[in-house]
């Protein structure tokens, strides 16, 4: 059996280049790709530790962050739509309306 | 014969004393009509409402004052039952309000209270106030604000009879206050004219160092109320004739500061019987371990700075020669018959804590001795009718003080009484012929009015004389109780104040012969001055109204000698008003003679004391007129004798005292506040807490405004690096 940690490297390598992405990349659907990578991430810890006890509130947490990122994909794509309607741009730089 | 039975009241006690308030009502209400409506209501109108208001506190005035000596049939005085036990209040009337306010355990009624001192002083100012008023009818009808001036002394009149006639220091002060007001109201009556309006405002404020003063005595007096009933047993109350139970009672009924209450602290104090005495030290609250005799001492000269302030004393009497600036029958309504003479009423009033601290009695008798001393002396030089008679009032306040210090508090009753009529009766004779004379006020341009001015001349020179202690007249024989007293008094361990204050009195009684006789000389007197306003043709007597109440007057100030003889009954071997005014002073007497602090003298003058004062003030009121008569008739223009000039100019400036005082408080007042102004309120305040916080408000936004880009990534980035910074601080 593959011990835990592997899963957990794994997790926070995925974890980093997700938080990466976020931070540096301009395309706002990139960013959101990214976002889902952390997301995943967080999910792959949820299952190592439930697998690791044996019990389902790993499992339960899982389910949550599927669906709070099914949601998020929904919505959130659908206002990147919006945006680029508006603008032409997913440019994230573009949107910076709050900028002084 | 049942028409000269004065011991039965035309009203009987009971039914008066529910009508006590009207006495200040009337007044009062005198002043809202005068002082709302006055303008429409017409000249005429005001005048009638504002005398008729007085006149009518002056009935009501006589009848409580008749009342207080009312006798029922079996041939025993009125009383009022005392709350706090012990023997009842003889000859008074009271009134009791109920509850004015009450915080804790302290606790103030609204209450009256009329005995033979308050009614004495109640006819003085209501009667005397009456003809001030007559006279102010005739006196400003030249005058557009007659109707605020009227409105102003009716106030004042209510507020000095709301002092006399309240039953606790609390009600006492609020008159105290109030006659403040009001004669900041009057002596600044000619606000348009800023000498005038300077001169009221000196007054409140050097009267306001005073009141200051006399809350903080109140204070003490509160606090030790509280700490003797609570360490004292009924062995220490036994000789006020009560118990701790019924005195713990009545000051949660009365409160810690009526009269009464503090009579029966003041019997209980000094008995030698119980566990407190007055070297006892205080066991509990904020005065513990001082002794009472101490803190009463404290307490006793707190209130003399008041009443110095009050009745212009040293070092506060600066403001009453100034405060001549309002209208004359302001002046001798202010400062003859009422307001100055509140610092004795409540010295007299509260004789019985007074004479448990020799140390206070003899500085009020050396205070009142030098600021007699001192005002006679300016009063030499003065050539301003109405300075002249004001730095007098200061000099015979003065001798006031001398008596009751020394313990001769029945003389300094009959002295003030005494003295409210003849100064007020000077002070409108001054105002008769600044009338008369196109508001002349310097005597050195008056002069050879005699003729012209018959019953001014005649009132004046009569008041003069009483002022000056010829032999017939009231001001002798008041004046001379007082110098009686004093030479005969003795404070313990202080002997020597009263052997010396006699020669002072002396003194003083010569000075006053000598600076009155000058004033009414050069007034009266001589050859007309070449600088007169006025031609000798066009000097005219005064109008009726002004003219009746100088006679009155001067008739009063004659018949009040009755007052210092012994006349009442064969069998009293004691003047009238000693007698009269025993059942007030009767509880001061007793102390002094258990504790021996004071040693009283109730021997009457003999023929020596007499002949001594009265070839004093004959020295002086002579020489007087032999010097301006014959030697210099001091006329405007010529010159002064080389040797007095220096002395003369020392005086005329009243000893630079108005400069010292500048130079020593209220310069370095202004410096300080000149340094407050600049440091604490233009660069603390002004600089740093009000333009400091909107600069730093200002500041921090637009260095915020970078942080708040829109850009997501940014806030993400921030999120990162607090999500490592938790990290690192959860694992290290």
């Amino acid at each position: 059996m593959v011990p835990i940690n592997y899963y957990l490297f794994l997790a926070a390598a995925l974890f980093c280049l997700g938080m990466f992405g976020v931070l540096v990349r301009r395309n706002a659907l990139i960013v959101f790709m990214c976002v889902e990578l952390m997301l995943n991430a967080a999910n792959l810890t949820f299952l190592a530790f439930a697998r690791m006890r044996g019990d389902s509130i790993g499992h339960v947490s899982a389910f949550f962050v599927i669906a709070v990122a099914a949601a998020e994909a929904s919505i959130g794509l659908a206002i990147v739509i919006a945006v680029f309607r508006s603008r032409g741009s997913v440019n994230i730089e573009d949107i910076k309306t709050m900028k002084h | 014969m049942d028409l000269f039975n004065f011991q039965t009241a035309p009203i009987h006690p009971d039914v008066l004393e529910q009508s006590l308030w009207m006495i200040i009502a009337l007044p009062v209400l005198g002043a809202f009509v005068c002082g709302v409506f006055g303008r429409m209501m017409g000249r005429a109108n005001v005048h009638l409402v504002a005398c008729s208001a007085v006149a009518g506190s002056f009935v009501l005035s006589v009848l409580a004052f008749w009342a207080t000596s009312h006798m029922v049939a079996s041939g025993t005085p009125i009383t009022v039952p005392n709350t706090f036990g012990g023997a009842a209040t003889r000859y008074a009337l009271s009134q009791d309000l109920g509850t004015w306010f009450a915080a804790g355990d302290f606790r103030v009624n609204f209450g009256f209270l009329v005995d033979h001192l308050s009614g004495t002083l109640l006819l003085v100012i209501t009667g005397v106030g009456f003809l001030i008023h007559l006279y102010s009818t005739s006196y400003m009808e030249h005058d557009e604000g007659y109707w605020r001036y009227f409105a102003y002394l009716n106030l004042f009149v209510a507020m000095m009879l709301t002092l006399v006639m309240a039953d606790n220091l609390v009600l006492l002060f609020v008159g105290w206050e109030g006659v403040g007001m009001a004669s900041y109201l009057l002596i600044g009556f000619w606000y348009t004219d800023s000498a005038k309006a300077w001169a009221g405002r000196k007054a409140f404020i050097t009267n306001r160092i005073g009141d200051f003063a006399f809350l903080i005595a109140s204070f003490l007096i509160v606090l030790m109320v509280g700490a003797y009933n609570r360490q004292a047993s009924d062995a220490d109350f036994r000789a006020a004739g009560t118990n701790q139970a019924q005195y713990t009672s009545a000051l949660q009924q009365r409160g810690p500061l009526t009269f009464q209450g503090l009579e029966r602290f003041a019997q209980a104090l000094p008995d030698g019987n119980g566990e407190v005495k007055l070297d006892t030290p205080i066991s509990s609250g904020p005065l513990e371990g001082r002794t009472y005799g101490g803190m009463l001492t404290v307490a006793m000269l707190l209130f003399l700075l008041g009443a110095a302030g009050k009745s212009a004393q040293l070092p506060l009497y600066v403001w009453l020669p100034d405060a001549m600036a309002g209208p004359t029958p302001v002046s001798a309504l202010i400062h003859a018959a009422t307001m100055v003479t509140a610092g004795i009423y409540l010295f007299c009033r509260m004789s019985y804590l007074l004479v448990m601290s020799p140390t206070a009695m003899a500085a009020v008798a050396i205070v009142g001795a030098a600021t007699s001393l001192l005002a006679a002396l300016i009063a030499f030089a003065q050539d301003d009718i109405k300075k002249v008679l004001a730095y007098s009032t200061v000099s015979q306040l003065g001798i006031m003080f001398m008596g009751v210090g020394m313990g001769i508090f029945w003389a300094a009753a009959l002295h003030l009484v005494t003295h409210a009529f003849f100064k007020a009766c000077l002070f409108l004779g001054a105002g008769s012929v600044m009338h008369g004379n196109g508001d002349e006020t310097d005597i050195k341009k008056l002069g050879g009015l005699w003729r012209h001015m018959k019953w001014t001349w005649v009132t004046f020179a009569i008041a003069t004389a009483a002022i000056t202690g010829i032999i017939p007249l009231s001001g002798f024989f008041s004046k001379d109780a007082i110098f009686h007293g004093v030479h005969h008094n003795h404070l313990h361990g202080l002997e020597w104040v009263s052997g010396f204050l006699y020669y002072v009195g002396l003194l003083i009684a010569l000075c006053t012969a000598f600076y009155m006789t000058r004033l009414y000389v050069l007034t009266f007197h001589g050859k007309r001055s070449a600088e007169a306003k006025v031609t000798e043709d066009h000097v005219h007597e005064s109008a009726w109204p002004m003219t009746l109440p100088l006679v009155v007057l001067a008739v009063l100030s004659v018949v009040a000698l009755v007052y210092a003889l012994p006349l009442l009954r064969p069998r009293v071997d004691q003047p009238l008003m000693e007698n009269f005014l025993s059942p007030v002073f009767d509880t001061a007497r007793g102390i002094a003679k258990s504790t021996e602090l004071v040693v009283l003298d109730t021997s009457r003058p003999t023929l020596v004391d007499y002949l001594i004062a009265w070839a004093v003030a004959a020295t002086g009121g002579a020489l007087a007129y032999f010097l301006y008569m014959k030697v210099f008739p001091a006329r405007a223009g010529q010159p002064e004798p080389a040797a007095l000039r220096a002395v003369r100019r020392v005086a005329l400036n009243k000893f630079y005292v108005d400069e010292v005082y500048e130079f020593l408080i209220i310069r370095p007042v202004k410096m300080v506040s000149f340094v407050l102004f600049r440091v604490v309120d233009a660069l603390l305040i002004d600089t740093v807490l009000v333009r400091g916080t909107a600069w730093v408000t200002a500041r921090v936004g637009s260095a915020l405004r970078y942080v708040q880009t829109g850009d997501a990534q940014a806030y993400a980035a921030v999120m990162a690096l607090a999500l490592l910074g938790g990290l690192l601080y959860v694992i290290f």
